[in-house]
């Protein structure tokens, strides 16, 4: 386990926002944790009036880069929501799987009354 | 109960099935670092059982085979993937090379094709300074010689643009023997396949498809169809066919309009290409969309500069007395398409420069004047000539910022189902469940870590408006 990143300026939060991009990639489940840890120790640590004042430029960037995390993420559900369907598919497919050969006779298809 | 006999024939049965499995994994070991490889797994059957005095006994396991752990869902989704991923790094490397061409590298003033925004303005100054001192040749020379670097760097950039343009029409056009040699292996192992395994998962054979298809999504969008007797039905996305069964289609290539163009039989399916993704849609969607539009804006700048300065300059007197016929100072465009590239000064003596208002004495300096202000009229599609060009090239860098950001997401969503290929490989459904929990995790970490950056960018840092992710 990586050491709780500690964010103190405006470098660090895009640093984090990097990391986090990268470590979704990764699916590195333990330091997104960690992550999401310190984001929150960070905002309960906010006091009124520590707004920081970005260079425009800067602001860019960090628009751009919270773009990026926010396509990682959007494709990370799409990811997971196809192999939520080919679990849920699967386990269709033990529960209602049919025995191979002839259907017993008790399971033979109902032709109704002749 | 059966005989000793048969109760050694069972233990032998037994050892012998393990002795296999061994064999698969070693197998699995051999071949770890093997491209495309899938690991397989033992599989054991059940021998039939034998009844003796109307009792059944077991007879133990068989091994019937290794089979090869795969996901074709999770393949395709791969794929589609790839191939968006591909689109992007292709388009990504193309409109930076356009994006360089007009943002001066970091600590320089010019870039590759000069600095075409401070040209604009110098140009334009150049005329401002001559209002002072109407006559005065070195300022009428430094008129010229301002229109001539301005000139120069937009006919520049325009033939920078064409060559480029030009480079990816090769590029392009070099991906379609790629394209042919694939769909073919791919028809060939197909008809392998049915062949051989019509009913269960054809091991090495399969691998060797799954691995043509995946190079095959890196080149070109396609749609995949499984069908009977483990068949693959390959289409372009836009539904044109590739592959089928054993049979492929081949692409061909001929020129239309000076530009390569794609064929599926007589069909021309370019435009389906480029937005269908893989390489050829990046190369494709840069070279038909991206750079087209970087020249028109160009060709727009030229155009507009060239028939507004020309024009302002027979409205006047120059120093050798032609009232209303002193001439044009750049060559004069008959349409809009090609200006840039022919964007170039005419003129040779300053002393036709028309500093004075037609009739006026050549000391007057009313026309140079007006020919300053033209930088402020909004000559160009409604714009100052300096605004649009910063409009240009602030919109090629949003679209640049635009491709990163896809091009960062697919390339993360590749590497995510590379991983899960291999956790769902493993053998067992323990391994799949363990490597779903790992996703759940990370992704519900990363939508907290979302959800609070996007708060605390707009609130603490004054970034404005959150970003939303739905």
């Amino acid at each position: 386990m990586q050491g709780m990143p500690q964010v103190r300026n405006t470098d660090e939060l895009k640093a984090l926002v990097g990391e986090a991009s990268q470590a979704l990639a990764r699916l590195d489940a333990e330091r997104l944790e960690e992550l999401a840890l310190s984001c929150r120790a960070l905002h309960r640590g906010l006091q009124p009036g520590d707004t920081q004042t970005m260079t425009p430029e800067a602001v860019r960037e960090a628009r751009r880069q919270m773009a990026a995390f926010g396509r990682v993420l959007e494709v990370t559900r799409g990811n997971l929501e196809v192999l939520r369907q080919i679990r849920s598919f699967e386990a269709g497919l033990l529960e209602y799987r049919t025995p191979a050969g002839p259907l017993p006779a008790a399971m033979e298809p109902d032709h109704g009354v002749d | 109960m059966g005989s000793i006999s048969s109760a050694f024939s069972i233990m032998t049965g037994a050892l012998q099935a393990d002795q296999s499995a061994l064999n698969t994994v070693a197998n699995n070991v051999a071949n770890a670092s093997t491209p495309g490889y899938t690991r397989e797994s033992a599989n054991f059957s059940e021998n039939s059982p034998i009844t003796i005095s109307g009792t059944q006994y077991g007879t133990g396991v068989s091994f019937t085979g290794a089979i090869s752990v795969r996901d074709r869902i999770l393949e395709q989704r791969l794929a589609q993937q790839q191939q968006q991923a591909s689109a992007s790094s292709a388009r990504l490397t193309a409109l930076e090379q356009i994006q360089a061409l007009f943002t001066p590298a970091s600590g320089s003033s010019t870039s590759t094709a000069g600095n075409i925004g401070s040209d604009v303005t110098a140009f334009f100054s150049s005329f401002a300074s001559l209002e002072a001192n109407p006559t005065n040749n070195a300022l009428r020379q430094q008129i010229l010689s301002s229109a001539s670097t301005l000139a120069g760097d937009v006919s520049n950039a325009a033939a920078s643009l064409n060559a480029q343009q030009a480079a990816l029409d090769q590029e392009a056009s070099g991906v379609t023997s790629q394209v042919n040699a694939l769909t073919s292996a791919i028809a060939n192992l197909n008809t392998q396949i049915q062949s051989s395994s019509p009913n269960a998962d054809a091991g090495a054979l399969e691998d060797q498809r799954q691995q043509a298809i995946a190079k095959l999504a890196q080149l070109v969008g396609i749609n995949q169809i499984a069908t009977e007797n483990n068949g693959l039905t390959i289409t372009t996305t836009s539904g044109q066919l590739l592959v089928s069964q054993g049979l492929s289609y081949q692409l061909t290539t001929g020129p239309v309009g000076g530009l390569t163009h794609f064929f599926v039989g007589s069909t021309d399916v370019t435009s389906q290409l480029a937005s269908g993704g893989g390489e050829l849609g990046g190369y494709l969607t840069a070279r038909d969309q991206d750079i087209p539009s970087a020249l028109s804006s160009l060709d727009q700048l030229a155009y507009s500069i060239a028939t507004a300065v020309n024009a302002q300059n027979n409205a006047g007197t120059d120093l050798a007395g032609d009232n209303g016929n002193a001439g044009n100072i750049f060559y004069e465009p008959t349409q809009v398409a090609g200006s840039a590239s022919s964007f170039a000064v005419v003129m040779t003596d300053p002393n036709h420069i028309a500093a004075a208002a037609l009739g006026a004495g050549t000391g007057d300096n009313s026309n140079i004047t007006t020919m300053a202000n033209l930088a402020n009229q909004t000559l160009v599609n409604g714009q100052t000539p300096i605004n649009y060009f910063a409009a240009f090239t602030s919109t090629l860098g949003s679209t640049v910022s635009q491709v990163t950001t896809e091009n960062t997401a697919q390339n993360a969503s590749v590497t995510q189902l590379q991983n899960l290929r291999d956790s769902l490989s493993a053998v067992n459904l323990n391994d799949e469940a363990a490597a779903m929990q790992v996703f759940e995790r990370s992704y519900q970490a990363a939508s907290q870590m979302f959800s609070i950056l996007n708060s605390l960018m707009a609130t603490t840092i004054n970034l404005g408006t959150q970003t939303a992710v739905s």
